[in-house]
């Protein structure tokens, strides 16, 4: 980012909010202990159709959201129009995130009794189709492993499982 | 209006039940509690009830108390069944299912480019294999009440397929039973004796749009230059009112029914768009904001206006309807009687975008000509942009894939008020709702932002207008709202099952 054109925003805290007109970029500082990370993705992909959205942790406790436009932001009040907006939009997500934790159960009955009232019973049809597994998802590409699960050392019989397996291709 | 002070009241935790709250005049404070029981207290009722402090004596306490507002004698019993009653429409399923019969419309009004399209482009005509399979997943619908509401552009000028709806809902519904109505939002200008008459045997309910006095009318709704978009409209008006009455039908309960859609260039007439609808035998005025469905950037700005404006144009239009009510003119504002029905009655009119959760996919589908399915008609309006995120199947789809999709399922969450920030905590909660796909378009994401949403704006607006009347407590205005609450069902649209055709 070229540094020289780096520029406060009238009305905005330098520490909260910089822009950088050459780049039609503004970013963010947001405090980590203010707002949980669910609500800073959730603002942040509001403006995915509008500019490209960093996000990136600078230090500890703190996330930065960078936006950079994808068109028609030449100004400095723009950029401060589009922060504005961000911040407004974060504040919504924190409390939304905070309400749907608090009001859980009453959200999830009623759209439970909504989507079965609207669906109906299954058929016979339906219910020979279901997946009765208590597999949650199928995950080929190991998205659900862990690290060691996937690239760590291999039991020593794994190993030579592998090593008979690679013999006898051989 | 001086608002009060709560540093001054010092509320605390007491003897109240759950509560909201919303002041709505100088000395006017709305409560409202979980199940919608409602009362307006002066600031020293409120503040005597926010301390809890209200003697047990008194009058006050035995309003809070016959209201449910008091933790002591909470009646859970009464405010579950209350709660039952206001949202019994949950687990009903798909009511309304939209039937875009084509795209093509012999009129250019200027709020509406992207869901119309030109007189030449047949191929935005659903065709008959497309409407049958849509009348099957329509009356798949859990709901015992169906009812299939013709849309397009234009459905006049696909008339052949309308008529392949209803002679084929009809049949299949012989077997099915369900409680079937059509209705048919039309300009009329395509309407003939024939077609009227046709429409008429099969008991299709009518509605059109007048955008106000002609000159407005006319200014927003261009047929070509021979012809008068109003003139047309009105014409029709009177003759399918005639035809309700030569067939033996109660004309106060059968009318044609019109929809407004208030531009910035309707703000000036208020009293003049009452007057046309009253002179055309329109009981009833739906005094309906722009939406941003459909409309070019440049026709925006055009069109587009504060929705403070609108709710000067809404509460001004309504004192005047008021007036002419009490001078014993019939005639009703529908957004005031869908809350008043709520505030009331303590019953829900099932108004699909003003309820909670909203009702797309689950109280509404809409079937494009194409024969792709959205959750609701906006959700179809955006696709004719591009925006496929409210496609939920096609009418070769299962009826529990289109309405069990996972867009519905984050619509039913997302307008589910519950889980909206400033809904938890606004006194008119029992009473609202708010709409996802507005908010997608509005704002970016099907939760929105309700303090700088223009659907939230004007719901408040217009029950902050209802609830000051309330607190005047005109006895004149009281008996206006009794009667714009009273509902009287219209029979004769629903189709008879069991009428055969030979």
């Amino acid at each position: 980012m070229s540094a020289d054109q780096q520029t406060s925003i009238p009305d905005l805290p330098e520490a909260l909010a910089s822009a950088n007109l050459g780049e039609r970029s503004v970013s963010l500082n947001i405090d980590a202990e203010l707002y949980p990370l669910q609500a800073v993705y959730g603002a942040a992909y509001i403006f995915i159709d509008r500019c490209y959205v960093f996000v990136d942790r600078p230090e500890a406790g703190k996330f930065r959201v960078t936006l950079a436009a994808k068109e028609g932001v030449e100004e400095v009040e723009a950029l401060r129009s589009l922060v504005g907006e961000f911040a407004n939009e974060l504040i919504s997500c924190a409390w939304r995130h905070q309400v749907t934790q608090d009001n859980r159960v009453a959200v999830e009955t009623v759209t439970v009794q909504a989507i079965a009232g609207a669906m109906g019973e299954p058929s016979l049809d339906d219910l020979a189709d279901f997946d009765f597994t208590d597999e949650a998802l199928d995950d080929p590409l190991g998205i659900a492993q862990s690290w060691e699960e996937k690239h760590g050392r291999k039991e020593p019989k794994a190993e030579a499982d592998a090593e008979a397996e690679g013999g006898a291709s051989a | 209006m001086k608002p009060i002070s709560l540093v001054q009241i010092k509320p605390k935790a007491g003897t109240q039940a759950f509560f909201r709250w919303r002041q709505i005049g100088d000395d006017a404070i709305l409560v409202t509690n979980l199940e919608g029981n409602w009362l307006i207290l002066t600031e020293d009722e409120f503040t005597a009830y926010a301390r809890g402090e209200v003697a047990p004596d008194s009058d006050l306490h035995g309003r809070l108390d016959e209201k449910n507002f008091l933790r002591a004698s909470y009646d859970v019993q009464a405010a579950s069944e209350r709660v039952k009653a206001r949202r019994y429409f949950v687990h009903g399923g798909p009511l309304l299912h939209v039937m875009v019969v084509t795209l093509r419309c012999n009129e250019t009004c200027v709020y509406c480019h992207a869901s119309r399209a030109n007189m030449d482009a047949v191929h935005t005509d659903m065709t008959p294999e497309i409407a049958r399979k849509a009348v099957d997943v329509a009356l798949s619908s859990t709901n015992g009440f169906v009812t299939i509401e013709f849309q397009g552009g234009e459905p006049l000028v696909n008339f052949p397929v309308v008529k392949e709806i209803i002679e084929y809902a009809t049949e299949r519904n012989k077997e099915i039973k369900k409680r079937l109505e059509f209705t048919m939002v039309s300009n009329f200008a395509l309407l003939t004796e024939e077609k009227l008459q046709y429409l008429l045997d099969n008991k299709v309910q009518l509605c059109t749009s007048i955008d106000g006095p002609e000159e407005v009318h006319n200014a927003q709704r261009k047929l070509p230059q021979t012809h008068n978009a109003y003139q047309a409209a009105a014409r029709w008006i009177k003759r399918v009112n005639e035809a309700y009455i030569e067939r033996g039908l109660d004309p106060s309960l059968y009318h044609v029914e019109a929809l407004l859609t208030t531009t910035k260039k309707t703000l000036d007439y208020h009293e003049e768009v009452v007057d046309t609808y009253v002179k055309l035998g329109c009981n009833t005025i739906f005094l309906r904001p722009i939406d941003p469905f459909g409309f070019a950037e440049r026709a925006r700005l055009r069109l587009e206006y504060p929705r403070s404006k609108y709710l000067e144009f809404y509460r001004k239009s309504v004192d005047y309807m008021i007036e002419l009510n009490k001078q014993g003119v019939q005639i009703l504002e529908r957004y005031a009687a869908i809350f008043l029905t709520k505030i009331l009655r303590g019953e829900d009119p099932n108004f699909l975008d003003n309820r909670n959760p909203a009702g797309a996919g689950i109280g509404q589908i809409a079937y494009s000509y194409d024969g792709n399915i959205y959750s609701c008609d906006e959700g179809r309006m955006l696709a004719a942009t591009g925006d496929e995120t409210f496609k939920i199947g096609t009418v070769d789809s299962a009826y529990r894939q289109v309405v069990g999709h996972e867009t519905v399922r984050a619509m039913a969450i997302a307008t589910n008020l519950d889980q909206q920030p400033d809904c938890v905590n606004c006194a008119y909660n029992p009473y609202c709702g708010t709409n996802a796909a507005y908010n997608y378009k509005a704002q970016g994401s099907i939760f929105g932002r309700m303090r700088d949403n223009n659907v939230c704006a004007v719901h408040k607006g217009i029950q902050d207008y209802l609830f000051e009347k309330l607190a005047e407590n005109d006895p004149e205005t009281m008996q206006i709202f009794e009667r714009w609450t009273t509902i009287r069902p219209r029979e004769h649209f629903v189709q008879d099952p069991t009428q055969s055709e030979d």
